[in-house]
């Protein structure tokens, strides 16, 4: 069987050294190819040290990730930027565009960085930038957009190099409804026609419901790890955010155990807690949350 | 060539601050060419007008009172030397020149004048009438000649060394740039000093020779005491007698090095440091592009360029800002020879540009050390 996109087994982020914080314990699931995931939990409950940890952009103190059937244990700082240029690309929650170039040259950044030209790259620039419906801006300075049209060229960016895998951390943070809407219709749409594995960290329900999977980490483990039964494009509704999120259409009901649909796993720890069915629980806060996108 | 492209970028997007530091670079460099060029152009004038005018080695007998027997052999083993440009044979002895009751002791150097003319340049020297060292002619200096109210066409009474009297016209009053050489020195022909001293044809006092590097004096005369054929002569330079003057160059050499290396500290110093505000300036950039991928060294080079990219901006225009310094300077100035010193100024061009990339280390090591993470976390 071949290797799964990524792999985190036993993934653990503790600081310090006296005094000890553990951030991240005992992490382990796997991402298939074409995947769109989330990772949902509060404020601090270590999501986004999850997703440095799985982008390569942190070093795990325990446990390990595996990219593509490549070991990270052992890369070096250099193996690990090539793998990150490679394999991944990033959306954060702060566009983080170069201000000193054109969106043109931040969108071709990780090409020029792999060894392209901008004259090679142009092409597929040019090609992403109209997906994402940013057409005639090439030329336009990174400060010259609005914020919506920055996080959409930091999304281009992400994809030049074709990624196996995007990694988005609250990739709509900084964006209104309507924003955030196209961005995650964007990122499905990518999803669908590419085949890019997406994994998204979110803190709003809402937009969890929105992807096929939701991996919950609550105080630094991953406590569920819930499959959509719908997760193809076929069974999926239409519409945004608002209009998705618990609806009957796009029940995020944990399943029976099945195959790939509606399968709570348990992940670190027994997927299980106080207030019920977890998938239930999801879906219950994914509604409340989408009220007040 | 990502790195330089990107530190192009860095540079023409904050061009006040690209604009200050190449400036700091330039007037480093500037100074650095201007004192350089300067502190030559004075050694050498000062070289040129103390030991320019007079022998640099001078081969005289080993035995004392003998003359230099000057064969073709030992013009040959002379002329022959690297580093010596210029062979004359002379004859010297001191006279008391007398005007009246006045009386003077004077230092007679007797040769061809167009030989003289290679070390003392007399034909160029006259301020009084024609140069010409015919039989019963002598050229004097000018203070002698001021003192005593010698002008071209006067006699001088001569008293030899053995005592007996002659009679010299005054052909030519010579002005030798020095007091000392003007109040003492005189100038006669080949036959009239081979008659005072009774020499024959080739036999002088000694052989004076010039050399194309004055520092390298010792060298060649030791290089010509070994040779065979001028066994049984001594050769002498002119080091071994100017400890003094010597000392004075070597001092205002140190002095010039310590000023520049000075000046080369403060370069690097602001260039580091403006490099360094410049990589904290651009640490949220650099983490950006770790975390697509780019590689330390790959961004640590970033600065590298930046530092190369200024240090040479820089340096090039230290260089013109020092060398019109220079020509206005010696346009404006008449008693010093100033030229822009070429050799110096490339060296001053290169140390400026290595300076600058010296100075890019420790920002370029900072920023090889940034985590992406450090950047992606603060947001």
């Amino acid at each position: 069987m071949a290797d799964p996109l990524l792999a985190a087994d036993g993934l653990g982020k503790t600081y310090g050294t006296e005094v000890k914080t553990v951030a991240l314990e005992g992490v382990s699931f796997a991402l298939e190819r074409g995947e769109f995931a989330s990772i949902v939990g509060q404020s601090g409950s270590g999501k986004s040290t999850l997703l440095n940890l799985i982008g390569l952009l942190d070093t795990p103190t325990d446990g390990s990730v595996r990219l593509d059937g490549h070991d990270t244990l052992g890369l070096d700082r250099t193996g690990r930027a090539r793998l990150r240029n490679e394999l991944l690309g990033f959306v954060f929650q702060f566009h983080h565009l170069l201000p000193e170039f054109s969106v043109l040259e931040n969108v071709v950044m990780p090409g020029l960085i792999a060894g392209g030209s901008v004259d090679a790259l142009r092409g597929r620039a040019v090609e992403v930038l109209g997906l994402l419906g940013l057409d005639g801006l090439e030329r336009k300075n990174a400060n010259q957009l609005s914020g919506g049209q920055k996080q959409r060229v930091a999304i281009a960016r992400a994809l030049l190099n074709r990624p196996a895998l995007v990694l988005a951390d609250e990739p709509t943070g900084n964006l209104d409804t309507v924003n955030s809407t196209a961005v995650y219709d964007l990122f499905r749409r990518i999803n669908d026609e590419l085949g890019t594995a997406f994994l998204i960290v979110t803190h709003d329900r809402a937009v969890a419901q929105r992807t096929d999977r939701i991996l919950e980490v609550a105080d630094g483990r991953l406590v569920q790890d819930v499959r959509d039964a719908y997760a193809t494009p076929e069974a999926r509704p239409t519409g945004g955010v608002a209009e998705g999120a618990g609806e009957a259409g796009r029940p995020a009901a944990p399943g029976s155990g099945e195959g790939g649909g509606g399968a709570t796993e348990a992940a670190g720890e027994p997927a299980s807690g106080p207030s019920g069915a977890p998938a239930e629980r999801a879906a219950e806060e994914g509604a409340s949350a989408a009220d007040t996108v | 060539m990502l790195s330089l492209r990107i530190a192009a970028r860095f540079l023409r997007t904050s061009p006040v601050q690209s604009a200050l530091i190449a400036a700091g670079i330039a007037f480093g460099i500037g100074v650095q060419v201007f004192l350089g060029s300067l502190i030559i152009s004075l050694q050498a004038s000062l070289v040129d007008e103390t030991i320019g005018s007079s022998p640099q080695v001078t081969v005289t007998s080993a035995t004392e009172g003998r003359p230099v027997v000057y064969t073709d052999e030992v013009r040959a083993a002379l002329e022959g030397e690297p580093g010596v440009t210029t062979v004359v044979p002379t004859r010297s002895y001191s006279v008391i020149a007398t005007q009246g009751e006045e009386s003077v002791p004077l230092q007679v150097t007797g040769g061809e004048l167009d030989a003289l003319d290679t070390i003392y340049d007399l034909s160029g020297r006259t301020i009084e009438g024609e140069a010409s060292l015919a039989a019963g002619e002598v050229m004097v200096g000018r203070d002698v000649a001021a003192e005593y109210g010698l002008a071209p066409g006067d006699d001088v009474t001569l008293v030899l060394p053995d005592g007996a009297t002659d009679t010299a016209t005054v052909s030519a009053v010579v002005d030798f740039g020095a007091a000392a050489a003007n109040r003492t020195l005189a100038f006669v022909g080949a036959a009239t000093a081979a008659a005072v001293l009774g020499q024959a044809a080739d036999e002088y006092t000694a052989v004076q020779l010039q050399v194309d590097d004055v520092f390298a004096s010792v060298g060649i005369a030791d290089a010509l005491a070994a040779k065979p054929a001028l066994d049984g002569l001594s050769v002498t330079e002119w080091q071994a007698d100017n400890e003094d003057l010597l000392s004075a160059l070597q001092a205002q050499s140190s002095s010039s090095y310590t000023i520049q290396f000075f000046v080369l500290v403060a370069v690097a110093l602001g260039i580091g440091s403006t490099l360094a505000i410049s990589a904290v300036q651009k640490t949220r950039q650099i983490g950006i592009l770790k975390a697509m991928g780019m590689k330390d060294r790959g961004t640590g080079r970033i600065f590298f360029w930046q530092a190369a990219v200024l240090g040479t901006a820089g340096a090039a225009a230290g260089v013109v800002l020092g060398v019109v310094l220079i020509v206005v300077f010696g346009q404006v100035s008449t008693t010093i020879d100033l030229s822009p010193q070429w050799g110096f100024t490339a060296i001053s061009f290169v140390v400026g540009v290595a300076v600058a990339m010296l100075s890019s280390v420790i920002p370029s090591r900072r920023t090889t050390r940034l985590d992406p993470i450090e950047v992606i976390q603060s947001g």
